[in-house]
């Protein structure tokens, strides 16, 4: 289309700017719901993927195909991660324990902590160091800890602080081990932490005294770090070696929670923003149509002055791309302060890590918003199109004279 | 006597109707030649509009040629017929339908930029336009802020924007006093004066009878002896 089309339909909106601003507004409105669906659609799995790949790990091993609280844990953990790590296309294994225990703040109350133990003699860490320095692989008294900012705010906790943990991480059954006082070493990040989440990490062996654990060395999850980003290599190794285990890498678990968790907000934000994109297109079909039907005349005129059938066609689809695509750069920041305040509203929610983002912006989300909108705009234009396109020129002028 | 600019040749126009077909132009043959000054007049619904449209291009016969310098636009697809009446015919109506959001010179020049005519070469002809019909002080103003008198002058100088060979007129005092409808059939006899056939439709014989040839119509046909 040329300049002259786009300034013409420019015009012809501007002359009904109440309606032209309706219109805009309208599908503002509808754009950044959209927006904000095509984000909804993906930001769980994005964000997922980021956290899963931002603890610096691409294959998990667990003992069972089973949910957290009833999954069995990895017997005779030490050895079975001395094969793994021995494999080619494994770089680094690090055991995992997981449990709870509490701790008596200043003011005398008890406060409930996330507990874990890791392998302290691996390079990596599941968690990222923040302030302070990270745990040792050398014995120390009182043993070293790690905290996150909630659980460090709470308890005014800054590194080299001291504090007592009582651990509480045998399924159901009460800990008759005596509370463990600890040395804080650090403040990390734990990349899986609910936003007001309070949690601590220490070595296995300590989690194990903390926990009055016998010294079989069960633990719940191997993180295993693969070579040059051998992650598939890997899991198939390790099938091999322990069959008995079931090993996964972030490319499974992300597939496996796109098919089951995550395919109802893929579901939710499909249906909606069909509903969404389908008032869009009501929207700028009725104020098109309106807006032709009045300049009858005036159209059937320009033809009469040797307008083209295709240039009054034209100047129709411009308005329609005008208006939505007026509409469609509005609802970007719109659905982006949107997106924020509904984050924060589902963020209330328990067991939400802080990380992960209901809403997470990806470049295929705005090109997918912009592709849609411009086919909703093409389709909400065909009828007063088709309106002009068949507008006999003579009966039109005829029935002007008349009225 | 100069070659025809429009000529019809045994045309007919009918429109369906729930009722049945209405005759609107019956047989009718007419030559105008470059350089005429013609009304056609008519009681209301003998077919006068629809003889102009025809003339104009802007709709086609039934029945019969239809042709503008010599060329048979019955026949021609609806691009073809745009850009005859774009680059050959002028258009004036009794409403004027001059565009509310452009002001009087912008309306004057969007023929031309249809055409593809220069931004300057464009100023400048509007200018000139404006000036020849009495208006170039009210070229930035809208058509809301003319008098009738004034938005029909604007309208005539749009549809002389493009140096058309044919200006046609429906009923343009139509919506005018008589003292502003004398002006304007005064700017028609200046126009015609200049060297534009001018065909001129209007159910007011004291303007009909200012024209050097008068068609008269009835019931779709030329009457032989009201036609001078």
């Amino acid at each position: 289309m040329s300049a002259k089309v786009w300034a013409f339909a420019l015009r012809s909106l501007a002359r009904q700017p109440g309606r032209a601003i309706l219109g805009i507004l309208g599908v503002a409105a509808v754009g950044a719901l959209l927006f904000d669906m095509l984000l909804l659609s993906r930001g769980l799995l994005v964000s997922f993927r980021a956290l899963l790949d931002a603890a610096g790990f691409d294959v998990r091993v667990i003992a069972a195909d089973a949910p957290a609280f009833a999954r069995p844990r990895i017997a005779d953990a030490e050895a079975a991660a001395a094969a793994i790590r021995a494999l080619p296309e494994v770089d680094e294994v690090v055991s995992l324990r997981l449990g709870n225990a509490s701790v008596t703040g200043p003011d005398g109350r008890a406060h409930d902590v996330f507990f874990l133990g890791a392998d302290a003699q691996s390079r990596r860490r599941p968690w990222i160091l923040l302030e302070g320095r990270d745990l040792g692989a050398s014995e120390a008294a009182p043993p070293a800890l790690v905290v996150n900012r909630q659980l460090a705010k709470a308890l005014g906790l800054r590194p080299g602080a001291e504090i007592t943990l009582r651990g509480d991480c045998a399924r159901g059954a009460a800990t008759a081990a005596p509370p463990v006082r600890f040395r804080v070493s650090g403040v990390v990040s734990f990349p899986f932490d609910e936003p007001k989440a309070m949690t601590a990490g220490t070595r296995l062996r300590d989690f194990g005294q903390t926990c009055g654990l016998d010294e079989r060395g069960d633990v719940d999850i191997f993180l295993v770090a693969s070579r040059e980003g051998a992650a598939a290599a890997a899991v198939r190794s390790i099938r091999a070696l322990r069959s008995d285990l079931h090993a996964l890498s972030n490319d499974e678990i992300v597939a496996r929670f796109q098919q089951v968790g995550f395919s109802y907000f893929r579901q939710i934000s499909a249906v909606l923003s069909s509903i969404t994109l389908f008032f869009g297109f009501l929207l700028i079909t009725v104020l098109l149509t309106v807006s032709v039907n009045q300049r009858f005349a005036e159209i059937a005129a320009l033809r009469a002055l040797g307008f083209t059938r295709a240039r009054v066609v034209l100047d129709v689809l411009a308005q329609a791309v005008l208006l939505v695509g007026t509409g469609g750069l509005l609802s970007l920041p719109l659905g982006l302060a949107l997106a924020r305040w509904l984050e924060s509203i589902l963020h209330a929610m328990p067991e939400i890590p802080a990380d992960m983002h209901f809403f997470a912006f990806e470049p295929r989300a705005l090109l997918l918003h912009a592709m849609l909108l411009a086919v909703t705009a093409v389709l909400a234009a065909l009828y007063p199109m088709r309106l002009v396109s068949r507008l006999p020129i003579a009966a039109t002028l005829r029935s002007e004279m008349v009225t | 006597m100069s070659a025809p600019v429009v000529e019809a040749r045994g045309v007919t126009r009918t429109f369906p109707m729930p009722a049945g077909p209405v005759v609107a132009v019956r047989d009718l043959s007419l030559s105008i030649a470059a350089g005429e000054l013609v009304s056609i007049c008519g009681p209301s619904g003998c077919g006068k509009s629809t003889l102009l449209h025809m003339l104009g291009c802007v709709d086609a016969p039934s029945q019969g040629q239809m042709l503008v310098d010599g060329v048979d636009v019955s026949t021609l697809a609806d691009a073809e017929r745009s850009a005859i009446r774009l680059s050959k015919i002028g258009f004036v109506f009794q409403r004027f339908f001059l565009l509310p959001m452009l002001t009087a010179a912008e309306n004057v020049e969007l023929p031309q930029a249809e055409a593809g005519k220069a931004r300057a070469e464009r100023r400048s002809r509007t200018m000139e336009l404006l000036d020849y019909v009495g208006l170039a002080h009210r070229a930035h103003h809208r058509p809301s802020q003319l008098s009738g008198g004034e938005a029909q002058r604007v309208a005539i100088a749009r549809a002389l924007a493009n140096r058309p060979r044919l200006l046609l007129a429906d009923e343009p005092t139509g919506e005018l006093d008589q003292a502003t409808g004398q002006q304007i059939v005064e700017l028609f006899e200046r126009v015609h004066a200049d060297g534009t056939t001018v065909v001129v439709v209007t159910h007011d014989a004291a303007i009909a009878a200012r024209s050097p040839r008068v068609l008269s119509m009835r019931d779709g046909r030329l009457e032989d002896g009201a036609s001078r």
